[in-house]
Protein backbone atom coordinates (compact mmCIF):
# COMPACT_ATOMS: atom_id res chain seq x y z
CA UNK A 1 0.00 0.00 0.00
CA UNK A 2 2.93 2.51 1.16
CA UNK A 3 4.46 1.66 -2.04
CA UNK A 4 1.26 2.75 -4.12
CA UNK A 5 1.11 5.77 -2.38
CA UNK A 6 4.48 6.85 -3.21
CA UNK A 7 4.15 5.82 -6.71
CA UNK A 8 0.66 8.07 -6.76
CA UNK A 9 2.45 10.73 -4.81
CA UNK A 10 5.59 10.56 -7.43
CA UNK A 11 3.75 10.80 -10.78
CA UNK A 12 1.27 13.88 -9.31
CA UNK A 13 4.73 15.40 -8.59
CA UNK A 14 5.65 14.70 -12.36
CA UNK A 15 2.41 16.09 -13.11
CA UNK A 16 2.87 19.02 -11.52
CA UNK A 17 6.28 19.55 -12.92
CA UNK A 18 4.94 18.90 -16.51
CA UNK A 19 2.18 21.75 -15.89
CA UNK A 20 4.92 24.34 -14.65
CA UNK A 21 7.21 24.05 -17.15
CA UNK A 22 5.13 23.50 -20.13
CA UNK A 23 6.18 26.73 -22.67
CA UNK A 24 2.28 27.99 -23.23
CA UNK A 25 0.26 29.67 -21.21
CA UNK A 26 -2.74 27.72 -19.60
CA UNK A 27 -5.67 28.46 -17.17
CA UNK A 28 -8.74 27.61 -16.51
CA UNK A 29 -11.55 30.29 -15.55
CA UNK A 30 -15.34 30.54 -15.13
CA UNK A 31 -17.20 32.02 -17.85
CA UNK A 32 -16.66 35.24 -16.15
CA UNK A 33 -13.02 35.10 -16.26
CA UNK A 34 -12.58 34.29 -12.67
CA UNK A 35 -9.16 32.40 -13.07
CA UNK A 36 -9.31 28.88 -11.15
CA UNK A 37 -6.26 27.06 -12.44
CA UNK A 38 -3.42 28.74 -14.42
CA UNK A 39 0.11 27.75 -15.39
CA UNK A 40 3.63 29.69 -14.66
CA UNK A 41 3.79 31.04 -18.02
CA UNK A 42 0.70 32.38 -18.20
CA UNK A 43 1.86 34.22 -14.73
CA UNK A 44 4.56 35.34 -17.12
CA UNK A 45 2.97 36.66 -19.52
CA UNK A 46 -0.21 37.89 -17.62
CA UNK A 47 1.58 40.29 -14.60
CA UNK A 48 2.84 42.87 -16.47
CA UNK A 49 -0.14 43.53 -17.99
CA UNK A 50 -2.34 43.58 -14.88
CA UNK A 51 -3.62 46.38 -13.50
CA UNK A 52 -4.50 45.37 -10.07
CA UNK A 53 -1.31 43.13 -9.62
CA UNK A 54 -3.57 40.46 -9.40
CA UNK A 55 -4.63 37.11 -11.56
CA UNK A 56 -7.84 36.85 -9.84
CA UNK A 57 -9.44 37.35 -13.54
CA UNK A 58 -8.47 36.72 -16.54
CA UNK A 59 -10.74 39.42 -18.33
CA UNK A 60 -9.30 41.84 -15.90
CA UNK A 61 -6.27 40.72 -16.53
CA UNK A 62 -6.34 41.47 -20.18
CA UNK A 63 -8.42 44.16 -20.12
CA UNK A 64 -6.02 46.95 -20.79
CA UNK A 65 -5.07 45.08 -24.74
CA UNK A 66 -7.77 43.35 -25.26
CA UNK A 67 -11.39 44.99 -23.69
CA UNK A 68 -14.03 42.50 -25.66
CA UNK A 69 -12.73 39.27 -24.66
CA UNK A 70 -16.22 39.50 -21.81
CA UNK A 71 -18.18 40.14 -25.17
CA UNK A 72 -16.58 37.69 -27.16
CA UNK A 73 -17.92 35.05 -24.20
CA UNK A 74 -21.02 36.41 -23.22
CA UNK A 75 -22.04 36.33 -27.05
CA UNK A 76 -20.52 33.02 -27.77
CA UNK A 77 -24.17 30.90 -27.66
CA UNK A 78 -23.53 27.57 -28.40
CA UNK A 79 -22.83 25.08 -24.82
CA UNK A 80 -19.73 24.42 -25.93
CA UNK A 81 -16.63 25.05 -28.08
CA UNK A 82 -13.69 27.69 -30.02
CA UNK A 83 -14.93 31.34 -28.68
CA UNK A 84 -11.50 32.29 -30.27
CA UNK A 85 -8.60 30.58 -32.27
CA UNK A 86 -5.16 32.40 -32.08
CA UNK A 87 -6.44 35.41 -31.09
CA UNK A 88 -3.82 38.20 -31.49
CA UNK A 89 -3.26 40.74 -28.82
CA UNK A 90 -0.64 43.79 -29.34
CA UNK A 91 1.02 45.11 -26.34
CA UNK A 92 3.01 48.03 -26.82
CA UNK A 93 6.38 48.22 -28.39
CA UNK A 94 7.77 46.67 -25.26
CA UNK A 95 10.15 49.52 -23.75
CA UNK A 96 10.30 47.65 -20.35
CA UNK A 97 12.60 45.15 -21.29
CA UNK A 98 13.95 44.14 -24.45
CA UNK A 99 13.06 40.64 -24.31
CA UNK A 100 9.16 41.56 -23.31
CA UNK A 101 6.61 40.29 -25.75
CA UNK A 102 4.77 42.44 -28.55
CA UNK A 103 2.37 39.87 -29.63
CA UNK A 104 0.15 37.42 -27.79
CA UNK A 105 -2.01 34.93 -29.21
CA UNK A 106 -5.23 33.81 -26.89
CA UNK A 107 -7.74 30.54 -27.60
CA UNK A 108 -10.65 30.56 -25.57
CA UNK A 109 -12.30 26.83 -25.41
CA UNK A 110 -15.41 26.86 -23.65
CA UNK A 111 -15.54 23.65 -22.33
CA UNK A 112 -19.10 23.60 -21.03
CA UNK A 113 -21.39 25.88 -19.32
CA UNK A 114 -19.56 27.02 -16.42
CA UNK A 115 -15.51 26.74 -17.36
CA UNK A 116 -13.47 28.37 -19.79
CA UNK A 117 -10.08 26.59 -20.72
CA UNK A 118 -7.53 29.55 -22.03
CA UNK A 119 -3.85 28.82 -23.94
CA UNK A 120 -1.52 31.80 -24.33
CA UNK A 121 1.53 32.49 -26.11
CA UNK A 122 4.26 35.14 -26.79
CA UNK A 123 4.22 35.27 -31.18
CA UNK A 124 5.83 38.11 -31.32
CA UNK A 125 8.64 36.29 -33.83
CA UNK A 126 6.37 34.68 -35.77
CA UNK A 127 4.33 37.73 -36.26
CA UNK A 128 7.33 39.72 -38.35
CA UNK A 129 7.81 36.33 -40.27
CA UNK A 130 4.38 36.60 -41.16
CA UNK A 131 4.61 40.01 -42.02
CA UNK A 132 6.65 38.99 -45.05
CA UNK A 133 4.84 36.06 -46.00
CA UNK A 134 1.52 38.51 -46.17
CA UNK A 135 3.44 40.92 -48.14
CA UNK A 136 3.92 37.68 -50.88
CA UNK A 137 0.60 36.30 -50.83
CA UNK A 138 -0.85 39.72 -51.51
CA UNK A 139 1.21 40.05 -54.80
CA UNK A 140 0.42 36.52 -55.43
CA UNK A 141 -3.49 37.72 -55.02
CA UNK A 142 -2.96 41.18 -57.20
CA UNK A 143 -1.49 39.23 -60.31
CA UNK A 144 -2.84 35.21 -60.41
CA UNK A 145 -5.97 35.75 -58.97
CA UNK A 146 -9.68 35.68 -61.87
CA UNK A 147 -9.06 39.39 -63.27
CA UNK A 148 -12.22 40.65 -64.44
CA UNK A 149 -11.24 43.63 -65.79
CA UNK A 150 -7.73 46.11 -65.00
CA UNK A 151 -6.92 49.41 -65.79
CA UNK A 152 -2.97 49.85 -67.03
CA UNK A 153 -1.14 52.76 -66.59
CA UNK A 154 2.07 54.94 -66.13
CA UNK A 155 3.13 57.12 -63.83
CA UNK A 156 5.35 59.75 -63.61
CA UNK A 157 8.25 60.11 -60.75
CA UNK A 158 5.73 62.36 -58.36
CA UNK A 159 3.12 59.88 -59.37
CA UNK A 160 0.82 61.73 -61.80
CA UNK A 161 -0.54 59.62 -64.45
CA UNK A 162 1.08 60.67 -68.04
CA UNK A 163 -0.32 57.94 -70.65
CA UNK A 164 -3.66 57.31 -71.98
CA UNK A 165 -5.16 54.56 -72.97
CA UNK A 166 -8.84 52.96 -73.23
CA UNK A 167 -8.22 50.71 -70.13
CA UNK A 168 -8.63 53.78 -67.59
CA UNK A 169 -12.20 54.26 -68.57
CA UNK A 170 -12.91 51.01 -68.75
CA UNK A 171 -12.34 50.42 -65.61
CA UNK A 172 -12.81 53.85 -63.68
CA UNK A 173 -14.99 55.86 -66.25
CA UNK A 174 -12.90 58.71 -66.07
CA UNK A 175 -11.71 60.79 -69.55
CA UNK A 176 -8.07 61.64 -71.10
CA UNK A 177 -8.43 65.05 -69.32
CA UNK A 178 -9.81 64.08 -66.23
CA UNK A 179 -6.59 61.98 -65.73
CA UNK A 180 -3.50 63.19 -67.45
CA UNK A 181 -1.35 65.41 -65.58
CA UNK A 182 -3.88 64.25 -62.26
CA UNK A 183 -1.87 62.37 -59.02
CA UNK A 184 -3.44 58.88 -59.10
CA UNK A 185 -5.12 60.20 -56.00
CA UNK A 186 -7.81 60.77 -58.07
CA UNK A 187 -9.06 57.19 -57.65
CA UNK A 188 -9.29 57.60 -54.31
CA UNK A 189 -12.32 58.65 -52.23
CA UNK A 190 -11.86 61.81 -50.12
CA UNK A 191 -9.78 61.23 -47.22
CA UNK A 192 -8.22 58.10 -48.16
CA UNK A 193 -4.77 59.63 -49.69
CA UNK A 194 -2.54 62.07 -48.52
CA UNK A 195 0.00 63.62 -50.61
CA UNK A 196 2.80 62.15 -48.22
CA UNK A 197 1.00 58.75 -48.30
CA UNK A 198 1.19 58.92 -52.18
CA UNK A 199 4.85 59.28 -52.37
CA UNK A 200 5.47 56.66 -49.07
CA UNK A 201 3.70 53.96 -52.07
CA UNK A 202 6.22 55.01 -54.74
CA UNK A 203 8.95 54.50 -52.22
CA UNK A 204 8.01 51.31 -50.88
CA UNK A 205 7.90 50.01 -54.77
CA UNK A 206 11.23 51.62 -54.92
CA UNK A 207 12.80 49.35 -52.15
CA UNK A 208 10.42 45.71 -52.47
CA UNK A 209 9.98 45.76 -56.28
CA UNK A 210 6.24 46.59 -55.59
CA UNK A 211 3.41 47.52 -53.44
CA UNK A 212 -0.01 46.99 -53.16
CA UNK A 213 -3.58 47.97 -51.26
CA UNK A 214 -6.46 47.42 -51.63
CA UNK A 215 -9.51 49.08 -50.54
CA UNK A 216 -12.19 51.39 -51.67
CA UNK A 217 -11.26 53.34 -54.95
CA UNK A 218 -13.48 55.85 -56.61
CA UNK A 219 -15.16 56.04 -60.74
CA UNK A 220 -15.59 59.54 -62.36
CA UNK A 221 -19.55 59.21 -61.39
CA UNK A 222 -18.75 59.20 -57.78
CA UNK A 223 -19.73 55.30 -57.47
CA UNK A 224 -17.20 53.33 -55.25
CA UNK A 225 -15.60 50.13 -56.36
CA UNK A 226 -13.53 47.60 -54.00
CA UNK A 227 -10.43 47.52 -55.89
CA UNK A 228 -6.71 46.64 -55.75
CA UNK A 229 -3.85 48.95 -56.87
CA UNK A 230 -0.69 47.75 -58.15
CA UNK A 231 2.75 49.76 -58.79
CA UNK A 232 5.94 49.02 -59.56
CA UNK A 233 9.02 50.84 -60.85
CA UNK A 234 9.28 50.54 -64.58
CA UNK A 235 13.23 51.23 -64.55
CA UNK A 236 15.93 51.16 -62.22
CA UNK A 237 15.86 53.88 -59.83
CA UNK A 238 18.62 57.36 -59.53
CA UNK A 239 20.88 57.31 -57.39
CA UNK A 240 19.97 57.48 -53.54
CA UNK A 241 19.55 60.80 -52.58
CA UNK A 242 19.25 62.48 -56.02
CA UNK A 243 15.75 64.29 -55.44
CA UNK A 244 13.38 62.59 -57.80
CA UNK A 245 11.45 66.27 -58.14
CA UNK A 246 13.87 67.36 -60.49
CA UNK A 247 13.50 64.69 -62.98
CA UNK A 248 10.07 65.43 -63.68
CA UNK A 249 8.82 66.05 -67.21
CA UNK A 250 12.39 65.27 -67.98
CA UNK A 251 12.20 61.63 -67.49
CA UNK A 252 10.28 58.82 -69.22
CA UNK A 253 7.43 56.78 -67.40
CA UNK A 254 8.68 55.76 -63.61
CA UNK A 255 6.03 53.33 -62.58
CA UNK A 256 2.98 51.23 -63.80
CA UNK A 257 -0.21 51.20 -62.09
CA UNK A 258 -2.48 48.82 -62.31
CA UNK A 259 -6.20 49.30 -60.92
CA UNK A 260 -8.34 45.75 -60.80
CA UNK A 261 -12.27 46.11 -59.90
CA UNK A 262 -11.99 43.19 -57.20
CA UNK A 263 -15.44 43.92 -55.39
CA UNK A 264 -16.63 40.12 -55.60
CA UNK A 265 -13.73 39.43 -53.42
CA UNK A 266 -14.52 41.61 -51.24
CA UNK A 267 -16.83 40.34 -49.05
CA UNK A 268 -14.47 37.23 -48.06
CA UNK A 269 -11.34 39.35 -48.14
CA UNK A 270 -13.07 42.44 -45.86
CA UNK A 271 -14.92 39.41 -43.70
CA UNK A 272 -11.57 38.46 -42.71
CA UNK A 273 -10.06 41.13 -42.04
CA UNK A 274 -12.54 42.47 -39.84
CA UNK A 275 -12.71 39.02 -37.82
CA UNK A 276 -8.62 39.80 -37.53
CA UNK A 277 -8.44 43.64 -37.15
CA UNK A 278 -11.46 44.91 -35.75
CA UNK A 279 -12.13 45.39 -31.82
CA UNK A 280 -15.58 43.37 -31.58
CA UNK A 281 -17.70 45.40 -29.86
CA UNK A 282 -17.50 48.49 -31.62
CA UNK A 283 -15.88 47.29 -34.96
CA UNK A 284 -13.22 50.00 -35.48
CA UNK A 285 -9.66 48.85 -35.26
CA UNK A 286 -8.32 46.62 -32.96
CA UNK A 287 -5.25 47.49 -30.71
CA UNK A 288 -3.08 45.25 -32.89
CA UNK A 289 -4.00 46.88 -36.54
CA UNK A 290 -3.35 50.35 -34.75
CA UNK A 291 -0.31 49.37 -33.66
CA UNK A 292 0.96 47.96 -37.38
CA UNK A 293 -0.24 51.22 -39.18
CA UNK A 294 1.00 53.35 -36.44
CA UNK A 295 4.73 51.36 -36.79
CA UNK A 296 4.74 51.55 -40.57
CA UNK A 297 4.05 55.73 -40.47
CA UNK A 298 7.15 55.91 -38.14
CA UNK A 299 8.44 53.98 -40.57
CA UNK A 300 7.97 56.52 -43.12
CA UNK A 301 8.28 59.30 -41.74
CA UNK A 302 12.12 58.24 -40.84
CA UNK A 303 12.05 58.31 -44.92
CA UNK A 304 10.52 61.66 -45.59
CA UNK A 305 10.11 63.43 -43.11
CA UNK A 306 6.79 64.47 -41.91
CA UNK A 307 3.67 65.63 -39.10
CA UNK A 308 2.52 62.60 -37.54
CA UNK A 309 -0.34 63.55 -34.77
CA UNK A 310 -1.83 61.41 -32.21
CA UNK A 311 -4.75 61.88 -30.23
CA UNK A 312 -6.31 59.46 -26.96
CA UNK A 313 -9.37 60.01 -26.01
CA UNK A 314 -11.00 58.65 -22.94
CA UNK A 315 -14.76 58.81 -21.90
CA UNK A 316 -15.14 60.18 -18.60
CA UNK A 317 -16.58 58.85 -15.57
CA UNK A 318 -17.37 55.61 -17.70
CA UNK A 319 -17.18 53.68 -14.79
CA UNK A 320 -20.59 56.23 -13.70
CA UNK A 321 -22.21 55.46 -17.04
CA UNK A 322 -22.02 51.50 -15.95
CA UNK A 323 -22.65 51.90 -12.50
CA UNK A 324 -25.83 53.79 -13.43
CA UNK A 325 -27.11 52.31 -16.61
CA UNK A 326 -25.75 49.05 -16.67
CA UNK A 327 -23.27 47.14 -18.91
CA UNK A 328 -25.86 47.28 -22.02
CA UNK A 329 -25.86 51.09 -22.10
CA UNK A 330 -22.02 51.37 -21.45
CA UNK A 331 -21.35 49.31 -24.76
CA UNK A 332 -23.67 51.39 -26.37
CA UNK A 333 -22.07 54.72 -25.23
CA UNK A 334 -19.33 52.94 -26.50
CA UNK A 335 -20.56 52.16 -29.99
CA UNK A 336 -21.85 55.48 -30.39
CA UNK A 337 -18.59 57.04 -29.68
CA UNK A 338 -16.98 54.88 -32.37
CA UNK A 339 -19.36 55.78 -35.02
CA UNK A 340 -18.51 59.36 -33.99
CA UNK A 341 -15.11 58.96 -34.38
CA UNK A 342 -15.66 56.91 -37.61
CA UNK A 343 -17.29 60.17 -39.26
CA UNK A 344 -15.43 63.02 -37.92
CA UNK A 345 -11.82 61.49 -38.93
CA UNK A 346 -11.04 61.35 -42.61
CA UNK A 347 -10.41 57.50 -44.08
CA UNK A 348 -6.62 57.72 -43.90
CA UNK A 349 -6.92 58.14 -40.14
CA UNK A 350 -6.18 55.21 -37.96
CA UNK A 351 -9.23 54.59 -35.63
CA UNK A 352 -8.76 52.70 -33.12
CA UNK A 353 -10.19 51.48 -29.64
CA UNK A 354 -6.94 50.94 -27.54
CA UNK A 355 -8.90 49.98 -24.13
CA UNK A 356 -11.59 49.90 -22.64
CA UNK A 357 -12.97 52.82 -22.79
CA UNK A 358 -9.99 54.15 -24.21
CA UNK A 359 -9.66 55.44 -27.89
CA UNK A 360 -6.74 56.32 -30.21
CA UNK A 361 -6.61 57.66 -33.38
CA UNK A 362 -3.14 58.30 -35.65
CA UNK A 363 -3.50 61.16 -38.00
CA UNK A 364 -0.66 60.96 -40.77
CA UNK A 365 0.78 64.47 -42.27
CA UNK A 366 -1.48 66.13 -39.41
CA UNK A 367 0.11 68.85 -37.47
CA UNK A 368 -0.61 69.50 -33.74
CA UNK A 369 -2.94 72.08 -33.95
CA UNK A 370 -4.87 70.53 -36.94
CA UNK A 371 -5.48 67.30 -34.72
CA UNK A 372 -5.98 69.26 -31.71
CA UNK A 373 -8.81 71.44 -33.69
CA UNK A 374 -10.39 67.65 -34.74
CA UNK A 375 -10.05 66.51 -31.04
CA UNK A 376 -12.04 69.44 -30.07
CA UNK A 377 -14.79 69.26 -32.84
CA UNK A 378 -15.28 65.90 -31.84
CA UNK A 379 -15.75 66.68 -28.11
CA UNK A 380 -17.97 68.71 -28.72
CA UNK A 381 -20.05 66.81 -30.88
CA UNK A 382 -19.97 63.96 -28.30
CA UNK A 383 -21.06 67.03 -25.37
CA UNK A 384 -24.14 67.91 -27.75
CA UNK A 385 -25.16 63.93 -28.58
CA UNK A 386 -26.72 61.88 -26.31
CA UNK A 387 -27.07 58.44 -26.92
CA UNK A 388 -30.60 57.01 -26.81
CA UNK A 389 -30.17 53.59 -25.51
CA UNK A 390 -33.56 51.42 -24.38
CA UNK A 391 -35.70 54.55 -24.42
CA UNK A 392 -32.64 56.36 -21.80
CA UNK A 393 -31.16 59.53 -23.08
CA UNK A 394 -27.13 59.41 -21.44
CA UNK A 395 -25.42 62.50 -22.22
CA UNK A 396 -21.46 61.60 -21.49
CA UNK A 397 -17.91 63.61 -22.30
CA UNK A 398 -14.88 62.93 -23.05
CA UNK A 399 -11.27 63.76 -22.45
CA UNK A 400 -8.30 63.89 -25.24
CA UNK A 401 -4.83 64.47 -25.25
CA UNK A 402 -2.98 65.29 -28.50
CA UNK A 403 0.75 64.86 -29.57
CA UNK A 404 2.95 65.00 -32.30
CA UNK A 405 5.99 63.24 -32.92
CA UNK A 406 9.00 65.46 -33.15
CA UNK A 407 12.74 64.40 -34.06
CA UNK A 408 13.89 64.41 -30.28
CA UNK A 409 11.47 61.31 -29.54
CA UNK A 410 12.43 57.71 -30.17
CA UNK A 411 9.86 55.23 -30.97
CA UNK A 412 5.48 55.16 -31.23
CA UNK A 413 6.08 54.84 -27.20
CA UNK A 414 7.60 58.06 -27.02
CA UNK A 415 4.54 59.78 -28.87
CA UNK A 416 1.67 57.29 -26.64
CA UNK A 417 3.20 59.04 -24.10
CA UNK A 418 3.12 61.93 -24.62
CA UNK A 419 -0.63 61.97 -25.74
CA UNK A 420 -0.83 60.32 -22.33
CA UNK A 421 0.25 63.19 -20.36
CA UNK A 422 -1.83 65.43 -21.90
CA UNK A 423 -4.90 63.51 -21.82
CA UNK A 424 -4.02 62.69 -18.04
CA UNK A 425 -3.42 66.94 -17.77
CA UNK A 426 -6.80 66.95 -19.70
CA UNK A 427 -8.26 64.69 -16.72
CA UNK A 428 -6.96 66.83 -14.10
CA UNK A 429 -8.42 70.28 -15.53
CA UNK A 430 -11.87 69.02 -14.94
CA UNK A 431 -12.42 66.63 -17.89
CA UNK A 432 -14.60 67.54 -21.05
CA UNK A 433 -10.94 69.14 -22.46
CA UNK A 434 -8.45 68.90 -25.29
CA UNK A 435 -4.83 69.08 -24.34
CA UNK A 436 -2.13 69.46 -25.95
CA UNK A 437 1.27 67.97 -25.04
CA UNK A 438 3.78 70.32 -23.67
CA UNK A 439 6.86 70.19 -21.85
CA UNK A 440 5.66 71.72 -18.91
CA UNK A 441 3.31 68.80 -18.23
CA UNK A 442 4.89 66.76 -15.74
CA UNK A 443 4.90 63.19 -15.66
CA UNK A 444 2.17 62.90 -13.29
CA UNK A 445 0.09 59.62 -14.51
CA UNK A 446 2.47 56.27 -14.01
CA UNK A 447 2.48 55.17 -17.45
CA UNK A 448 2.75 51.04 -17.90
CA UNK A 449 2.97 51.14 -22.11
CA UNK A 450 0.91 47.67 -21.54
CA UNK A 451 -2.02 47.92 -19.14
CA UNK A 452 -2.69 51.29 -17.71
CA UNK A 453 -4.77 53.33 -15.41
CA UNK A 454 -6.91 56.27 -14.52
CA UNK A 455 -10.85 56.45 -14.63
CA UNK B 1 25.29 26.81 22.59
CA UNK B 2 23.60 30.21 22.23
CA UNK B 3 20.02 29.98 20.66
CA UNK B 4 19.79 32.36 17.60
CA UNK B 5 16.82 33.70 16.41
CA UNK B 6 15.22 32.36 13.61
CA UNK B 7 15.49 35.05 9.98
CA UNK B 8 12.57 37.04 9.26
CA UNK B 9 11.28 38.07 5.76
CA UNK B 10 12.14 41.29 6.18
CA UNK B 11 15.75 41.11 8.24
CA UNK B 12 18.14 43.40 6.73
CA UNK B 13 21.43 41.94 4.78
CA UNK B 14 19.83 39.36 3.88
CA UNK B 15 22.13 37.74 1.45
CA UNK B 16 25.21 37.19 3.81
CA UNK B 17 22.75 35.68 6.21
CA UNK B 18 21.55 33.71 4.63
CA UNK B 19 24.46 31.91 2.98
CA UNK B 20 25.47 31.52 6.60
CA UNK B 21 22.44 29.16 7.05
CA UNK B 22 22.93 25.55 6.73
CA UNK B 23 20.80 23.21 5.46
CA UNK B 24 18.79 22.36 8.34
CA UNK B 25 18.27 25.79 9.08
CA UNK B 26 17.04 26.92 5.95
CA UNK B 27 14.56 24.50 6.06
CA UNK B 28 13.57 25.38 9.49
CA UNK B 29 12.36 28.80 7.70
CA UNK B 30 8.80 29.85 7.20
CA UNK B 31 9.42 31.96 4.24
CA UNK B 32 10.60 30.52 0.50
CA UNK B 33 14.13 30.68 -0.33
CA UNK B 34 15.70 29.64 -3.72
CA UNK B 35 19.38 30.10 -4.31
CA UNK B 36 21.10 30.46 -7.96
CA UNK B 37 24.48 30.66 -9.21
CA UNK B 38 26.04 32.96 -11.87
CA UNK B 39 24.33 31.04 -14.28
CA UNK B 40 21.08 30.82 -13.24
CA UNK B 41 21.12 27.01 -12.15
CA UNK B 42 19.38 26.41 -8.71
CA UNK B 43 21.72 25.78 -6.21
CA UNK B 44 19.53 25.86 -3.17
CA UNK B 45 15.06 25.47 -2.80
CA UNK B 46 14.54 25.24 0.78
CA UNK B 47 11.53 22.37 2.08
CA UNK B 48 9.20 25.82 2.70
CA UNK B 49 9.20 26.57 -0.72
CA UNK B 50 9.25 23.21 -1.70
CA UNK B 51 6.21 22.31 -0.15
CA UNK B 52 3.75 25.15 -1.17
CA UNK B 53 5.14 24.15 -4.91
CA UNK B 54 4.94 20.73 -4.47
CA UNK B 55 7.98 20.27 -6.42
CA UNK B 56 11.11 18.13 -4.40
CA UNK B 57 14.57 19.55 -4.29
CA UNK B 58 15.38 16.84 -6.90
CA UNK B 59 13.18 18.27 -9.47
CA UNK B 60 14.61 21.63 -9.08
CA UNK B 61 18.42 21.78 -7.80
CA UNK B 62 20.68 21.73 -10.69
CA UNK B 63 18.02 23.47 -13.78
CA UNK B 64 18.11 26.50 -14.51
CA UNK B 65 16.00 29.03 -12.58
CA UNK B 66 14.10 30.85 -14.98
CA UNK B 67 13.30 28.15 -17.27
CA UNK B 68 13.54 24.96 -16.03
CA UNK B 69 11.85 25.86 -12.50
CA UNK B 70 10.38 29.22 -12.56
CA UNK B 71 9.34 30.18 -15.95
CA UNK B 72 6.84 32.58 -14.14
CA UNK B 73 9.17 34.89 -13.24
CA UNK B 74 10.84 35.18 -16.93
CA UNK B 75 9.82 38.39 -17.28
CA UNK B 76 10.91 42.18 -16.96
CA UNK B 77 9.88 41.97 -13.28
CA UNK B 78 11.55 39.40 -12.35
CA UNK B 79 14.33 37.84 -14.56
CA UNK B 80 15.22 41.65 -16.16
CA UNK B 81 16.01 42.91 -12.90
CA UNK B 82 18.59 40.10 -11.87
CA UNK B 83 20.24 39.92 -15.13
CA UNK B 84 20.43 44.04 -15.12
CA UNK B 85 21.75 44.06 -11.81
CA UNK B 86 24.48 41.60 -12.93
CA UNK B 87 25.33 43.60 -15.96
CA UNK B 88 25.77 46.88 -14.27
CA UNK B 89 27.02 45.36 -11.14
CA UNK B 90 24.67 47.00 -8.50
CA UNK B 91 23.09 45.38 -5.40
CA UNK B 92 19.66 44.27 -5.73
CA UNK B 93 17.23 44.08 -2.61
CA UNK B 94 14.01 44.98 -3.76
CA UNK B 95 10.54 43.22 -2.33
CA UNK B 96 7.68 43.52 -5.05
CA UNK B 97 4.01 42.11 -5.17
CA UNK B 98 3.70 39.30 -6.99
CA UNK B 99 1.27 36.26 -8.38
CA UNK B 100 2.41 32.32 -8.15
CA UNK B 101 0.93 29.82 -9.95
CA UNK B 102 1.91 27.50 -6.45
CA UNK B 103 -0.21 24.31 -7.86
CA UNK B 104 -1.75 25.59 -10.50
CA UNK B 105 -3.50 28.24 -8.18
CA UNK B 106 -3.18 31.85 -8.65
CA UNK B 107 -1.06 33.03 -4.82
CA UNK B 108 -0.68 36.39 -3.99
CA UNK B 109 3.17 36.73 -2.80
CA UNK B 110 5.55 39.27 -1.50
CA UNK B 111 8.48 38.13 -3.70
CA UNK B 112 12.38 39.71 -2.22
CA UNK B 113 15.13 39.54 -4.92
CA UNK B 114 18.65 39.71 -3.63
CA UNK B 115 21.48 39.89 -5.47
CA UNK B 116 25.02 41.14 -3.71
CA UNK B 117 28.12 42.27 -6.37
CA UNK B 118 31.24 40.29 -5.90
CA UNK B 119 28.71 36.76 -4.60
CA UNK B 120 28.09 34.24 -7.03
CA UNK B 121 25.02 33.03 -5.22
CA UNK B 122 21.63 35.17 -5.67
CA UNK B 123 18.20 34.77 -4.01
CA UNK B 124 14.60 35.13 -4.57
CA UNK B 125 12.54 34.60 -1.65
CA UNK B 126 8.77 34.39 -1.32
CA UNK B 127 6.68 35.45 1.24
CA UNK B 128 3.42 33.96 2.02
CA UNK B 129 0.37 36.11 3.39
CA UNK B 130 -0.75 33.31 6.01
Amino acid sequence: MRDQAAILADEHEALIQFLYLAPVGLAQTSMEGDIVLINPISAQLLMPLSRDGTLANLFTALEGVAPDLRHRVSAFAASSGMVCDGLRIRLSAGERGKSAPQTLSLSLLKLDETRLMAVLNDISLQVQQERLLKKNEAWFNAILTGISDYALMSLDSSGRIDEWNASISRVTGFSRDDVLGQPFSIFYPDGAMTADRLLDRMNEADDDGWTVDEGWRVKADGTRFWGSAMIAPLREQAAPGTDPALSVGVEDSAYCLIVRDITDKREASEARRKDLSCDFLTGIANRRTFFEAAELELERRKRSPREISLILFDIDHFKHVNDTYGHPAGDAVLCHLANLLTFTFRQVDVVARFGGEEFAILLPSTNLQSAAGVADRLRRAVESKPVTTDGVSISYTLSGGVAAMDDSMVGLDALIQHADRALYAAKAAGRNRIECWSAEIQPGSIINPAGRRRS
Amino acid sequence: MSEVLPLVFNDPDMCSRIAALDEGALDGLDFGVIGFDAETVVRLYNSFESRNAGLSPKRVVGFPLFTAVAPCMNNYMVAQRFEDAATTGVGLDATIDYVLTLRMRPVKVKLRLLAEPGLAMRYVLVNRPS
